[in-house]
């Protein structure tokens, strides 16, 4: 246990009154990330379990793994089939002198697909951990509280929900954005109403379209263009979906899009783990998938002649665009969804209900997950106090009995 | 000019800014403020507004029976804001298409409403007008920053004066199209009143409830 | 105290109501009627500066004082044509001047529905009289300009399409009112882009409208296509549909054939 000795040994200087009192928050973050703190909870009011917030949010941090490492070969696959086929040209900028250097183009090699994804991924996610972490230890050192460990999450989120040709600067601001306004203004992790990462996507999507929509963005690759499936749908109806994938490319993942979101099978892998260790709200999700289903049902029932979005069954609804990832990973934000077990499945039907209409009717933005989430983060609250308000009738109502 | 009319002028500026402290005609601040030029007009035609009206309410303060004054505040705002508005479309008509109905909305300006009841029904002509025009100038301050941020980063132009040359027109400069929408505004007043909150923190409001601290450990397990 | 006391009097009430409303009244009126004839100065030279832009008489009608608008404008003259038969209509200057098309197109006497399969542009109503602007050096056509509009994304875009003698190729093409996405959608207002279109041909040899926009960058090289907006797919489609519309025989296309043959 040196470590431990180690940390125990530097502790003093950063307590208060020690020499490095102000970078406490630091110290903390990295004392506690290595060992569950020995002050637990020791009041009478409280159920004691193993797993702290800390251990919790690691465990959300690796069930992103599937969805990370697919989404990784994946870029690399996608841009080396397009290269393959002469229909793009490795970039020529650093990234494809390093992809050039260190793989080849092959894409049918593990390796050189992964190489490809890391090249383009890695950089991505280590501008979005030191930015966002940047932004994280200056308001815990100002305000004199400790580091989050939420953000270790929002990082790896953030990171597997943007186009993999997004530059970095572009990333830079996002992750800015989504820490301050989405987060820190508000008091930090636990007081924001907002999802963090949704929120820095948000921005980037309003702020920089051109290179977060669109057919050029999402794979890695010079000169290539090509629609996402949603636009695809939207465009050509879910014939023409069905001439450029089947239904289980898409549900595998082997299609192009954000860098985590394609693979439905890998994040559920993840979402698997999350549901059965409890960490996931399962009411969220079954109410997000009802809510989708009904509407998209609904809409299939209802039909149209011009808008042939409205023939897109629930299941590619299920496989297409952030919906999956969406599902697992943002809707079950604990601190920005509803809180109560009966507020868990309207949220969840609420934001179910949103992705299908803004998919359906609105012409602008054939991906609606984002703005569903963030559309019924803003009535989380709401709902939660009604079921509140509801119960306190209730319980009245049987003690007047 | 004495102490106390200084502060009637330069008070409403920052230290009792209407829109960064009252969080007065925060609507059209978002509207208007896309670029510099028409938030400059926007800024002007306020100022004139409220300073006459105040003036005017003030001249006829002793007139006005209590039980219609503000239908009588309102005719003298409206009146004005009409004649301002015909003027624009007279000499300044690129901007007043631009300004569209906003220049109309400004009789709904809370502003202009809540100084002339506030301030000229109480007080003299010229101390009306001046608190007119002071208050005038706190929010053309506040629209004049925010639109200078707008206008900057989201069009890389200053009164429509290249400042970085957009990629669109063959420059380096990826201009923030958030920046052209009005959410963006919100964002902005919203740090604004942080930056100058952390500055004056006189003027930060009472919290509606605080946060009780965690019990301390007693011993009771 | 005393005097405020005598104010609330219902006398006093409607005394002051009066007065008050009769000075704000002559207030408002004399501005508004001194201002009046500024005013409609300022409209009837904005639709000039517009034209003028788009024509590609000038590059910047902005920079231009109001008389050297009033000047240049002088070259061009307005003329109504029949949209259906493709022929001008005779009237009055004074008709010309007041007439127009957008005001018109909602009215049921002045205007047709269009059905769902003729209309591409997305417009709903088509006004039965087309207000276009010809530009004649030495008694001989130099220039036509033709009013078109179609929906884009958020908003109609109304514009002008000014065509060459031989009345195919473009001299100038663009949006004097648009809400698209700024930005985005919003960049057809880009001098850039406009700048791409003089030179470009309307109609192939057979007389089938082929200007459009290509996604991802035309070959400069082509004759009829321009690129599309990148990133606004759907307000590019919304100018193709609008060419096509008002270039083809529900348009303009019978009006131009008649003119090319002498008969309008």
């Amino acid at each position: 246990m040196a470590l431990r000795k180690l940390l125990d040994s530097l502790e003093p200087h950063f307590v208060k009154g020690g020499k490095y009192e102000k970078m406490y928050a630091l110290f903390e973050a990295a004392d506690t990330l290595l060992y569950s703190p020995k002050d637990k909870t020791h009041n009478t009011s409280h159920v004691r379990d193993a797993v702290d917030l800390k251990r919790m949010m690691g465990m959300v941090w690796l069930c992103t793994f599937p969805a990370m490492f697919f989404g990784m070969w994946n870029v690399g696959f996608q841009a080396n089939t397009a290269i393959a086929q002469g229909l793009a040209t490795l970039p020529a900028d650093w990234h494809g002198a390093l992809i050039s250097l260190l793989a080849g183009n092959d894409p049918a090699s593990l390796l050189d697909n992964m190489m490809y994804g890391a090249i383009y991924f890695l950089p991505v996610y280590a501008t979005v951990f030191f930015v966002g972490g940047f932004w994280e230890v200056l308001f815990a050192v100002v305000r004199g509280h400790e580091v989050n460990e939420g953000f270790f999450v929002t990082s790896i989120l953030f990171a597997l929900i943007v186009p993999p040709s997004i530059p970095l600067w572009q990333v830079a601001l996002g992750i800015t954005f989504g820490v301050v306004i989405g987060k820190e203004v508000f008091g930090g992790t636990g007081k924001n109403f907002l999802n963090p990462a949704l929120t820095g996507r948000a921005f980037l999507f309003f702020a920089y379209p051109g290179q977060i929509s669109g057919d050029l963005v999402w794979t890695a690759a010079d000169g290539f263009s090509g629609a996402t499936a949603l636009s695809l749908a939207q465009q050509g109806g879910i014939e023409a979906l069905q001439n450029t994938m089947s239904w289980f490319d898409a549900f595998a993942g082997t299609i192009q899009g954000s860098i985590g979101e394609t693979s439905t099978l890998a994040i559920f892998i993840g979402g698997a783990v999350l549901l059965m260790t409890g960490i996931a709200s399962w009411r969220i999700v079954a109410g997000t998938l009802l809510g989708m289903i009904v509407t998209s049902t609904l809409f299939n029932i209802i039909g149209s002649d011009t808008n042939l979005m409205f023939a897109m069954p629930w299941y590619w609804h299920l496989v297409l665009g952030g919906f999956a990832f969406g599902l697992i990973f943002m809707t079950t934000d604990p601190v920005s969804a509803s809180m109560t077990n009966t507020g868990r499945w309207y949220f969840g039907a609420l934001i179910g209900v949103m992705v299908v209409l803004i998919r359906t009717v609105n012409p602008a933005y054939p991906e609606g997950m984002m703005l569903a989430i963030l559309f019924a983060n803003l009535f989380a609250p709401l709902i939660d106090h009604f079921v509140v308000e509801a119960n306190i009738k209730r319980r009245e109502a049987r003690a007047n009995v | 000019m004495s102490e106390k009319t200084k502060d009637i002028l330069l008070e409403p500026v920052v230290k009792n800014n209407p829109i960064t402290l009252q969080i007065l005609g925060i609507c059209s601040a978002l509207a208007v403020t896309t670029s510099m030029q028409v938030s400059l007009v926007m800024a002007l035609a306020v100022i004139g507004v409220t300073a006459f009206s105040n003036l005017a309410v003030s001249l006829i303060r002793n007139y006005i029976p209590g039980s219609i004054r503000i239908i009588c505040q309102m005719t003298v705002i409206a009146s004005l804001v009409i004649v301002v508005d015909q003027i624009l479309k007279a000499y300044a008509f690129d901007v007043s298409k631009q300004l569209s109905v906003f220049v109309g909305l400004i009789i709904t300006n809370c502003i202009v409403m809540g100084r002339a009841e506030a301030f000229a029904m109480k007080n003299p002509p010229l101390p009306s007008f001046l608190d007119g025009i002071g208050n005038g100038l706190g929010y053309g301050a506040v629209l004049m920053i925010v639109a200078f941020f707008r206008e900057l980063f989201g069009a890389g132009n200053l009164f429509g004066i290249e400042i970085f040359q957009t990629v669109n027109n063959g420059g380096w400069y990826p201009p923030n199209g958030l920046m052209l929408l009005a959410p963006s505004a919100f964002f902005l007043i919203g740090l604004l009143i942080w930056a100058i909150r952390s500055w004056k923190t006189d003027q930060v409001e009472e919290a509606d409830f605080k946060i009780a601290p965690n019990t301390k450990f007693s011993g009771a397990h | 105290m005393s005097k405020k006391a005598g104010n609330d009097s219902i006398q006093k009430t409607l005394l002051v109501t009066v007065v008050l409303s009769l000075v704000c009244s002559v207030l408002v009126s004399a501005a508004a009627v001194i201002l009046k004839p500024k005013q409609e100065e300022n409209i009837v030279l904005d639709v000039q500066r517009n034209i003028l832009n788009i024509s590609g008489l000038t590059r910047n009608a902005k920079a231009l004082s109001n008389i050297e608008v009033a000047d240049m404008y002088k070259q061009i003259k307005p003329r109504l044509v029949n949209v259906e038969t493709g022929k001008f209509v005779d009237a009055s200057a004074e008709d010309i001047m007041a007439y127009n098309q957008r005001a018109a197109s909602k009215q049921p006497k002045e205007s047709k529905t269009l059905p769902a399969v003729e209309d591409i542009a997305s417009i709903k109503r088509q006004a039965n009289i087309a207000k276009v602007y010809v530009v004649e050096k030495n008694g001989k056509l130099e220039t036509i300009i033709l009013p078109v509009h179609g929906y884009g994304l958020w908003s109609t875009m109304y514009g002008f399409m000014a065509l060459q003698s031989d009345l195919n190729t473009v001299k100038g093409f663009g949006f004097y009112s648009q809400a698209e996405t700024p930005g985005l959608g919003g960049e057809v207002d880009n001098p850039l882009w406009k700048a791409k279109w003089p030179g470009k041909k309307i109609y192939d040899a057979k007389g089938v409208v082929e200007a459009s926009l290509v996604k991802g960058g035309a070959d400069p090289k082509s004759l009829y296509k321009v690129d599309a907006l990148s990133g606004a797919t759907l307000t590019s489609n919304g100018v193709s549909n609008l060419i096509k519309f008002w270039m083809g025989d529900n348009g303009f296309k019978p009006f131009l054939n008649n003119l090319k043959a002498g008969d309008a």
